[in-house]
């Protein structure tokens, strides 16, 4: 019990000290269309090969299908679709990335994953910063090292 | 959850929400106690009678109500408790009579409860501004009968070895019972400690109809045998020859408690020493010494020494300890969603099962492999069997009687007709018929507007009923049945019935209809109109059935059920209410048939028959194409036009893979529709599952299934299907009523001819 | 490892009570907590020989033999005679407590308790104990 008692006691002093650093958020990288995306990894369940896939007549277009996890039922979202980009078929890197909404689990269609980025408050730029009206999803624009990645409010996006 | 309970870390939230859920559960089954004991007391108060134990039933379901809520931060049902205790105590007392204002009062507390309940859940907003009515009206009551005296209690003066383990309401149950002149009575009981709950609900039973019991006391140890001596007080208008002969057991000894102070005289002094076990003085003995005193009647077991009383307790084969631990009640809760997961598991073994049975069929052409095969199909055939044994229990404990969702029907049944000044007999039938739970619990609300449109509608007033020779009194008759792998409910009144042309005035008024439409309506059709949102036969939505829900929200709420709602009415004679549902939503059997390359499942249930399907059969007869069977038509619908799925030769009959196409006869209640398909694949169980929030809004299906290897098939939604394509949806109704049955000019179709598009 | 009885006839009550107690942040506090519930005196009574605890904790309005009863013949047991034991009552019967502890009980809780109040009551009697 002792052991067991220290050693919670030392985890939670280890999640105290992280986030009195609290300044770097980790995102999850991906591609979508030639363009990098990140969502907070804290979001992300899951990332899965693509199992077969069965289309849903009637659906809104921006749903791909569904899925089967383990026996549970996942809707799968097309990105490229929700986002009017140019549809391509899947290919060896395709990922469905599990993501939570409330109770349920939501699967994204993405091209391909990349890394996992911490991002500084300071490595992150507004969305105006791109000009013009950004869509509701985009939560800023992420600039780890020469690189440039649009950061995704999954919130927004699930919303229709 | 309150503040106050949101304290701690760790993996503390989830237990927290455990007990959350029971309490949820525990306070649901107190209040429907609540309404189903109230039931009662209205039927004895119609009658002029009083039953205090199921007062007493009600106050404590209310004072358990009070402590569960006001752990869990349920303010407004604290509330209420609070103020429906003093009530009800004053009820228990005596200090108020039980009448019909009084019944009505608790009837609503009873709703409001289940209202607060569901508000907790968040499924609805608190119920505030009744809440506010019922505490006024709870308070004017109370105020008005605490001018009903102080009761004179206090002149009693009780023993302190006594008081000290009565609680405060058994120690008011005695006094009352004291001062109303009622004898005590001391029973000496034995029993097993593993048996105990179940002897004493035996003995309870049995002394209920004889008096109160106020108290039990376990006297000394658990001594030999994990045996226990209890004595138990009770309070009883009857004599001892009497108790003991009711209560018969010979390992009851009963002895009247003496009165101290003149026997006429109600009033009485428990004032003695110490204990109660010793002091009560024994004047008459019945049972094991006393019998021989009543000669006249003596009980004929009562024979017996005390020697028996030891020995009656009987299982001895079972280990001590082992007796120690077994809880008595026989029954569990378990949270639905358990048993969703074990039937998803049962889902999967099936699929495992499908991969043994190809296993065995591959080895059986194998020529050194024979016997290995027919080992393996007998292995495959005994899975199978177990399986479906498991399947068929698992379903067995989620099915529920339907009386759950009458009870509740039953009380508002009175609620309404008094609020609408109309006699109405409720007549329930089949109540025992089973249904998911998951049916049952979703069932309440359609049914109750149901019910409110026939009070509100069908039955007539007592002077209109009598001008027309009718008894005074409505009846609404509620009957249950199973039909093979569904359930009907009816809802039938006696009252005057639907006028078709009152039903045609008022959609033409409303624009639902137009005057040429309304010529050609067939008289079946002129029924469902009332399914039309935004159709009501009253010119304002009134008190009962208004409350801005119509029937076309009852029929989608059936239909989100798999089930459909038919109407029947005659005028003057009154007007009938079908509902037809599946038995269970957890798992079904079902066709599996594939539409261009997509496998599709189609429940069973409803399906008739399979046939083939000839391109030449096909008429097109208004825009729909049809075809004859068995002398009757049928309209037809290609679901793959329907989904607009892409088959490269659509049109003619056979798929493309060469093989002839099929058509699928599916019914739910009376309506019937041939699905055009590519391929029947074969019939299979399949543990059905929702489909995600974010498909919520797509029609036509009712979830999905893992058909194996991972695959997934969509399961239509026959009833909604059926629904859409026959009588199309609201825009859709009037057109389609319009000129169904006559035939169109062009006579035979080509196949090209549109089936529900708009 | 401390073993705690809780008798209540309400399910939900002994959830709440076991959730408190068995969330890390008191059971690590005293070395770990092990609720044992009971779902009424008779069934208090056939978990008793199953014993020792180190707390029993009782509701008192309960059908058949009450809350009362039990810590009577609790006190009685040679067993369990000084078993810490704590009273759960409603605010209502203040005489209910009275008389709970002149039979023996140790200390007493009102419904609606907060999770520190049945925390601090525990943790004093385990150390009383002790």
């Amino acid at each position: 019990m002792d052991g067991l008692v220290r050693r919670r006691a030392e985890s939670r002093a280890a999640v105290r000290r992280a986030e009195d650093l609290g300044l770097r958020v980790e995102y999850l990288g991906f591609m979508l269309a030639g363009e990098k995306y990140g969502v907070r990894i804290a979001l992300v369940a899951e990332i899965l090969k693509p199992p077969p896939l069965t289309e849903v007549p009637r659906a809104p277009r921006y749903v791909k299908g569904i899925v089967s996890v383990r026996g549970r039922l996942v809707t799968v979202i097309d990105l490229r679709r929700r986002f009017r980009l140019k549809e391509s078929p899947a290919d060896t890197r395709t990922r469905i990335l599990l993501v939570d909404r409330d109770d349920e689990q939501i699967g994204l269609w993405v091209d391909e994953v990349l890394q996992v980025y911490r991002l500084a408050d300071s490595e992150i730029e507004p969305p105006q910063v791109l000009g013009g009206d950004q869509p509701a999803y985009v939560l800023g624009i992420g600039r780890p090292e020469n690189e440039l990645l649009l950061l995704l409010d999954l919130r927004a996006v699930l919303e229709s | 959850m309150a503040e106050h309970t949101g304290g701690g870390g760790g993996g503390g939230r989830e237990s927290i929400d455990k007990a959350r859920e029971e309490f949820f559960s525990e306070a649901q089954e107190l209040v429907d106690g609540f309404g189903r004991d109230l039931l009662a007391i209205d039927e004895l108060a119609k009658s002029g009678r009083n039953d205090p134990e199921l007062v007493n039933d009600v106050f404590r379901a209310v004072h358990t109500l009070k402590g569960l809520s006001g752990l869990f931060g349920a303010t407004l049902m604290t509330g209420l408790s609070h103020e429906l205790e003093d009530v009800l105590d004053d009820l228990r007392l005596g200090r108020l009579d039980m009448t019909t204002g009084v019944v009505d009062l608790l009837f609503r507390s009873a709703e409001l409860y289940g209202q607060i309940l569901a508000a907790e859940r968040g499924d609805r907003s608190m119920p505030e501004a009744e809440m506010k009515a019922l505490l006024l009206a709870l308070g004017q009551v109370t105020q008005r009968s605490g001018a009903g005296g102080a009761s004179p209690v206090a002149q009693y003066e009780l023993d302190p070895g006594l008081l000290g383990v009565l609680t405060e309401y058994e120690e008011h149950r005695l006094r009352t019972n004291i001062q109303a002149g009622v004898s005590l009575f001391r029973l000496h009981v034995t029993f097993a400690l593993s048996t105990i709950d179940t002897a004493l609900d035996e003995l309870k039973a049995k002394a209920r109809p004889l008096g109160e019991i106020i108290t039990y006391l376990p006297t000394g140890s658990v001594g030999e045998g994990d045996v226990i001596d209890l004595e138990i007080l009770m309070a009883s208008h009857a004599d001892g020859t009497v108790l003991q002969e009711a209560l018969g057991a010979p390992h009851i000894r009963i002895e009247e408690v003496k009165r101290r102070i003149g026997m006429e005289n109600p009033a009485m002094s428990l004032n003695s020493p110490p204990t109660m076990a010793k002091d009560f003085p024994l004047p008459v003995v019945w049972g094991e010494q006393g019998h021989s005193s009543h000669s006249s009647t003596p009980p004929p077991q009562a024979a017996t020494g005390r020697e028996q009383i030891i020995r009656t307790p009987p299982p001895p084969a079972i280990d001590k300890r082992d007796m120690s631990l077994r809880s008595v009640s026989q029954t569990v809760r378990v949270d639905i969603r358990k048993l969703d997961n074990l039937m998803n598991i049962v889902g999967e073994l099936a699929i495992v099962r499908t991969a043994i049975a190809r296993l065995s069929e591959r080895a059986g052409h194998r020529p050194g492999a024979k016997d290995f095969s027919s080992e393996l199909h007998r292995l495959h055939r005994s899975f199978e069997r177990h399986l479906a044994t498991m399947q068929s229990g698992i379903l067995e404990v989620r099915m529920v009687p339907l009386g759950q969702a009458f009870d509740k029907l039953a009380r508002i049944v009175r609620q309404i007709s008094r609020e609408h000044e109309k006699e109405v007999h409720l007549v329930i039938t089949g109540a025992e018929t089973e249904i998911d739970k998951l049916i049952v619990e979703e069932l309440s609300d359609p049914l109750m507007h149901m019910i409110r449109n026939a009070i509100d509608h069908g039955i007539e007033t007592r002077d209109e009923r009598k001008n027309v020779g009718k008894p005074a009194v409505g009846t609404i008759a509620l009957n249950a049945f199973q039909k093979g792998n569904q359930v009907v409910i009816e809802v039938e009144d006696d009252g005057r019935g639907m006028d078709p042309q009152r039903l045609i005035q008022t959609a033409v008024r409303r624009g639902l209809l137009t005057a040429e439409q309304a010529n050609e309506i067939t008289p079946r059709e002129v029924l469902s109109l009332v399914f039309i949102p935004g159709f009501s036969t009253k010119e304002e939505a009134n008190e009962v059935s208004g409350r801005g829900v119509g029937m076309d929200v009852v029929k989608t709420n059936i239909a989100k059920l798999g089930g459909v709602v038919d109407i029947s009415s005659e005028v003057g004679i009154g007007t009938k209410m079908t509902v037809t549902l599946p038995i269970t939503l957890a798992i079904i059997s079902v066709l599996s048939v594939e539409i261009g390359g997509r496998a599709f499942a189609i429940p069973l249930a409803s399906v008739e028959e399979a046939i083939v399907f000839n391109e030449r059969d096909v008429r097109v007869i208004e825009n729909r194409e049809v075809m004859t069977q068995r002398g009757q038509t049928l309209p037809l619908c290609r679901l793959s036009r329907l989904f607009e799925i892409d088959t490269p030769e659509a049109s003619v009959e056979r798929a493309s893979d060469g093989r002839k196409k099929f058509v699928v006869i599916a019914s739910v209640g009376s309506r019937r529709l041939g699905f055009v398909v590519e391929r029947l694949v074969g019939q299979q169980d399949i543990v059905i599952k929702a489909l995600g929030k974010s498909l919520a809004n797509v029609r036509g299906f009712a979830g999905a299934t893992e058909l194996g290897d991972q695959r997934v098939g969509l399961v239509l939604d026959v009833a909604a299907l059926l629904e859409e394509v026959l009588v199309g949806d609201k825009d859709r109704v009037v057109i389609d009523v319009a000129g169904r049955t006559r035939e169109s000019p062009e006579g035979r179709g080509d196949g090209r001819a549109r089936t529900a598009s708009r | 490892m401390r073993k705690v009885l809780v008798v209540d006839d309400s399910a939900s009550t002994r959830a709440l009570v076991r959730a408190i107690l068995e969330d890390a942040s008191f059971s690590e506090a005293v070395g770990g907590c092990d609720v044992i519930e009971a779902t009424s005196g008779f069934d208090a009574m056939r978990l008793l020989p199953r014993g020792p605890y180190d707390l029993i904790i009782t509701d008192i309005n309960m059908a058949d033999i009450n809350g009362l009863e039990l810590i009577k013949f609790v006190r009685g047991s040679e067993h369990h005679k000084k078993t810490p034991l704590v009273i759960i009552s409603t605010l209502a019967a203040k005489n209910d407590v009275g008389r709970g502890l002149a039979l023996g009980a140790n200390s007493y809780l009102t419904k609606p308790f907060t999770p520190e109040e049945l925390c601090a009551t525990c943790t004093k009697l385990f150390d009383g104990a002790a």
